[in-house]
């Protein structure tokens, strides 16, 4: 065997198992639902089933589809938004403005939660939110005739638990990010006569845009189709396109459907990325 | 200066405890309330034990997290040998196509969970009956949770091994060491932070996913989190704090030890 | 001890040719050194001996046999990389024991060996130490003493030299120079650093796009560079162009460009050829005043004058062209800028190169 032969087994055998793995859980799947989206029939009814346009149709002709992927889609703005607010100042507090042990310390702690259980996170907001939770009773204690505190199911409370679970994810990424710029490069900015804003806005910001993007996408993605939180949280207020489609497959078992919402779910999601994508690689994020 | 340098620590310190604050204060009232006697998560606080007896008797409960936890020992164990594989032919090798490759890791972080789960429970659906497995079960989960965690562990050790230079492993062969001695010998030892590191990503993203095993759990057969849920819906049961007060011990524990071996933060 | 020959070997990535019908011999014993600038292809020489890189055409010989198709872990070579490559996770005495227990020596032999090597590049006493807890010298001499313990055929050196300060670089040319004599190895050099080269080498080959320019001991090959790349490549050149006016008594006269005359060796001139002829600046001598352009001498101003400690390079303009003259500084006389000086030379320092 010529040593590019065995250049080329090693290659395939070294790449082949995660990338079958990949087929056979992604790739295949997609085309399967693709294929089931167009159908008018549910595979859990046995009866023979039709090509149909009608259930992407459905997603502009039903009247509340619009105004739900709207929220669904603000819902992942605004979470990601908070997650940058308040993530990336803790990241560069922590990257820039503690050393040694301490920065190991604060970095581990604010990764544990990613060790609990998503839900359990999620749940514990109940706790604080509602009536007689932790706030209630706080702002009780403080101001005795204060009305209810109850935040549950309401918008804003899904988006706190949302925020609060994937808050860790801007964080690292953005932390990484930082951490990556070598001080040298401020001090040279500084040395050439910059202030610290300036600094910022020109050097350390624009470097650690990939950490922000990369946080981004990693929080956008999966929060645009979430339906345990804002159902947790939110009960009826906060009624998303992840939850609509989640009954199509339980509730209702109408799969067809529920495949053409997915698929129009991870085109808003595609669409949004090209959108991005021309302003992000002028910026040179793209890695 | 110095005085600024100071303000500028100071504040920093402050922030980032009040965003720790934010991160477990519900954490803590949850672990609190796991002990209060109370059902109803009424105070005064009554420290009390009789949630944790229930959840010793609450088989569902325990079933669930049993479940989940060997899910999540499987996928580390299968997502960190053929991520770490992936990664080594990515760093070692050029050829065509790699570039192609690496992209196509990209869908599983940028499609929603929501759709990946769905495709699969449309795609087992079809397939496995025939196979003679069930379209949903503990298997098909753990095939969408090493499908998630796949990504991660390529990128996390892929950062590692662009840190160690392939001369080292020339050098090896130079001296006569065959390509497995060489991976045996000086590779694995070099890069095994990086699959450490990947190993415990991919045992949080099996632990932690919710969605996935939510279309896949077959009735009867669950994973924590799906549990959870379903107990949510259908009322509080307050063993839910006290399992949940457990994990969140347990995982900060291993956390904590592993990080003595093995720094993270990029201090070096 | 052993004799490596690489025959017609051709090199081709993409439109690129890194290596053109490279031929070479390299005796048994002897310290080589492949010279050139990057993209010169000498990495890939030596690369291609190592059996990192298959080679589109052409053999690799050791000894006689070609080990064109053997894996590199079975080539029995040494090789000290540039960034050294030690391992990080191991001791110094891991490091330099790992070829030997690959082989599966006896733990006491290994352990004589290694404090044995560790002796000739003085670093006894280091065994417990990591990589990075030593110095860059100190770290490449573990490499050297890796790769030379396993006692290999040929030793191959991808300039090793590179990373260390210049007063650390001098003192390892002369630890390397002593202990190749003292193991006397075949020995393989790399490097783009030509003053490098001719401290070291027994013979250097000057490489260039491919292939090699000139093969030889460095004296020779820096007195009689065959071609301008030669010529400039090597050490610094002036190059005077004029053509051949007369040819009589094994000399040929040529008419300089600048003006005046020089004489060199007839060497296959005739009248009316065009003539390059490389110069030496530490062949020129410099003297106050102008006295008007002869055979082998022309009038000019200093436009430049460099200290440099024990010596002084003068920019001296002649004509349109600039000519760099070396001088020792224990002259009586030293020049400032604008200075009118004389050149002068001997005819047997002109060299004739190919244009």
């Amino acid at each position: 065997m010529s040593p590019r032969q065995r250049q080329i087994g090693a290659i395939f055998g070294l790449t082949g198992p995660a990338y079958a793995w990949l087929a056979v859980t992604i790739f295949l799947p997609l085309s399967a639902m693709l294929y089931c989206s167009v159908l008018d029939t549910s595979p859990l009814v046995p009866r023979p089933s039709h090509f149909t346009w009608a259930n992407y149709a459905a997603f502009f002709q039903k009247p509340f589809y619009l105004p739900l992927t709207w929220w669904s889609v603000l819902m992942g703005f605004w979470t990601t938004f908070f997650c940058f607010l308040v993530g990336y100042p803790a990241a560069y507090a922590l990257a820039k403005r503690i050393k040694g042990r301490w920065r190991e310390a604060l970095f581990l702690l604010i990764v544990l939660p990613f060790w609990s259980n998503a839900l359990v996170r999620v749940f514990s907001w109940t706790m604080v939110l509602r009536q007689g939770g932790l706030i209630d009773r706080l702002v009780h204690t403080i101001f005795p005739g204060a009305p209810t505190f109850d935040l549950l199911f309401t918008y804003p409370a899904v988006v706190i638990g949302l925020v609060h679970s994937y808050l860790p994810y801007m964080i690292l990424t953005c932390y990484v990010s930082l951490q990556a710029i070598d001080d040298s490069l401020m001090e040279a900015a500084r040395s050439l006569g910059a202030e610290s804003w300036t600094v910022f806005r020109r050097v350390v910001f624009p470097l650690s845009l990939p950490g922000i993007v990369s946080g981004g996408i990693l929080i956008f993605v999966p929060v645009i189709g979430s339906f345990m939180e804002p159902r947790i949280l939110g009960g009826t207020k906060g009624a998303t396109l992840g939850m609509n489609i989640e009954e199509q497959f339980t509730v209702t078992a109408n799969w067809p459907l529920g495949a053409a919402l997915s698929f129009t779910l991870l085109a808003i999601v595609l669409v949004i990325f090209a959108i991005l994508y021309p302003v992000l690689k002028r910026r040179g994020v793209w890695s | 200066m110095r005085t600024r340098t100071n303000i500028a620590t100071g504040l920093a310190q402050v922030y980032l405890a009040l965003v720790l604050l934010f991160l477990y204060v519900p954490i803590f009232t949850m672990a609190a309330m796991a002990f209060n006697s109370s059902p109803l998560y009424e105070l005064p606080f009554q420290f009390d034990l009789v949630w944790f007896k229930e959840l010793a008797g609450n088989d569902r409960l325990i079933r669930a997290g049993t479940n989940s936890v060997i899910l999540a020992v499987a996928n580390t164990v299968i997502a960190t040998a053929l991520g770490t594989a992936a990664a080594l032919a990515f760093s070692r090798y050029s050829f065509r196509g790699r570039r192609v490759m690496q992209l196509l890791l990209l869908p599983p972080i940028t499609i929603p969970w929501l759709v990946i789960g769905t495709a699969m429970l449309v795609f087992f659906y079809w397939t496995f009956p025939s196979l003679g497995l069930s379209p949903r079960g503990l298997h098909s989960i753990l095939l969408g949770h090493v499908a998630l965690s796949l990504p991660y562990v390529i990128i996390v050790v892929g950062a590692r091994l662009t840190d160690f230079p392939k001369s080292v492993e020339e050098a090896a062969a130079t001296l006569g060491a065959t390509p497995w001695q060489t991976f045996w010998r000086v590779s694995a030892p070099i890069i095994a932070p990086g699959v450490v590191a990947a190993a415990l990503f991919a045992f949080a993203t099996s632990f932690d996913q919710f969605v996935i095993s939510y279309f896949l759990a077959p009735p009867g057969v669950t994973t924590l989190p799906v549990e959870i849920y379903t107990s949510i819906r259908k009322g509080f049961t307050p063993e839910i704090n006290a399992i949940s007060t457990i994990i969140i011990a347990v995982s900060m524990s291993i956390m904590l030890i592993t990080a003595r071996f093995y720094k993270f933060g990029g201090e070096r | 001890m052993s004799e490596v020959r690489v025959v017609d070997c051709d090199k081709r990535y993409g439109r690129v040719a890194a290596l053109d019908g490279v031929t070479l011999t390299f005796v048994n014993g002897e310290f080589f050194g492949l010279l050139g600038p990057s993209g010169s292809g000498k990495t890939t020489l030596l690369r291609a001996i190592a059996g990192f890189i298959e080679l589109d055409r052409g053999r690799v010989l050791l000894d006689g046999d070609d080990i064109g198709h053997v894996p590199v872990h079975r080539r029995d070579i040494g090789m000290v990389f540039q960034n050294y490559a030690l391992f990080p996770h191991m001791t110094v005495f891991d490091n330099v024991a790992f070829g030997l227990s690959v082989r599966k020596m006896a733990a006491d032999e290994i352990k004589r060996r290694v404090d044995e090597i560790l002796g000739l590049v003085r670093l006894s006493g280091l065994q417990e130490r990591k990589p990075r807890q030593l110095s860059g010298g100190q770290q490449q001499r573990v490499a050297l003493a890796r790769a030379l313990v396993t006692r290999p055929k040929v030793l191959l050196l991808d300039e090793p030299l590179g990373a260390l300060d210049k007063h650390l670089r001098e003192e390892m040319q002369v630890e390397l120079r002593r202990i190749q004599r003292e193991v006397g190895i075949t020995t393989i050099f790399v490097t783009h650093d030509q003053e490098e080269a001719m401290t070291l080498c027994d013979r250097i080959a000057i490489m260039n796009q491919g292939g090699i320019v000139q093969i030889g001991p460095p004296l020779e090959v820096y007195e009689h560079p065959i071609n301008r790349f030669a010529a400039g490549f090597l050490g610094v050149a002036n190059f005077l162009e004029g053509r051949v006016a007369s040819v009589s008594g094994g000399e040929a006269r040529v008419d300089l460009t600048l003006g005046g005359q020089a004489v060199a060796a007839a060497d296959g001139f005739k009248p009316g050829d065009a003539a390059v002829l490389a110069v030496r600046p530490e062949k020129i001598g410099i003297e106050a005043g102008q006295g008007g352009a002869g055979v082998n001498r022309l009038d000019g101003t200093v436009t430049g004058a460099v200290f440099s400690g024990s010596s002084t390079t003068y920019r001296v303009q002649v004509g349109d062209q600039t000519l760099a003259v070396f001088q020792q500084n224990a002259a009586p006389r030293r020049f400032e800028v604008n200075d009118p000086v004389t050149l002068h030379w001997s005819s047997e320092h002109n060299v004739p190169v190919a244009p």
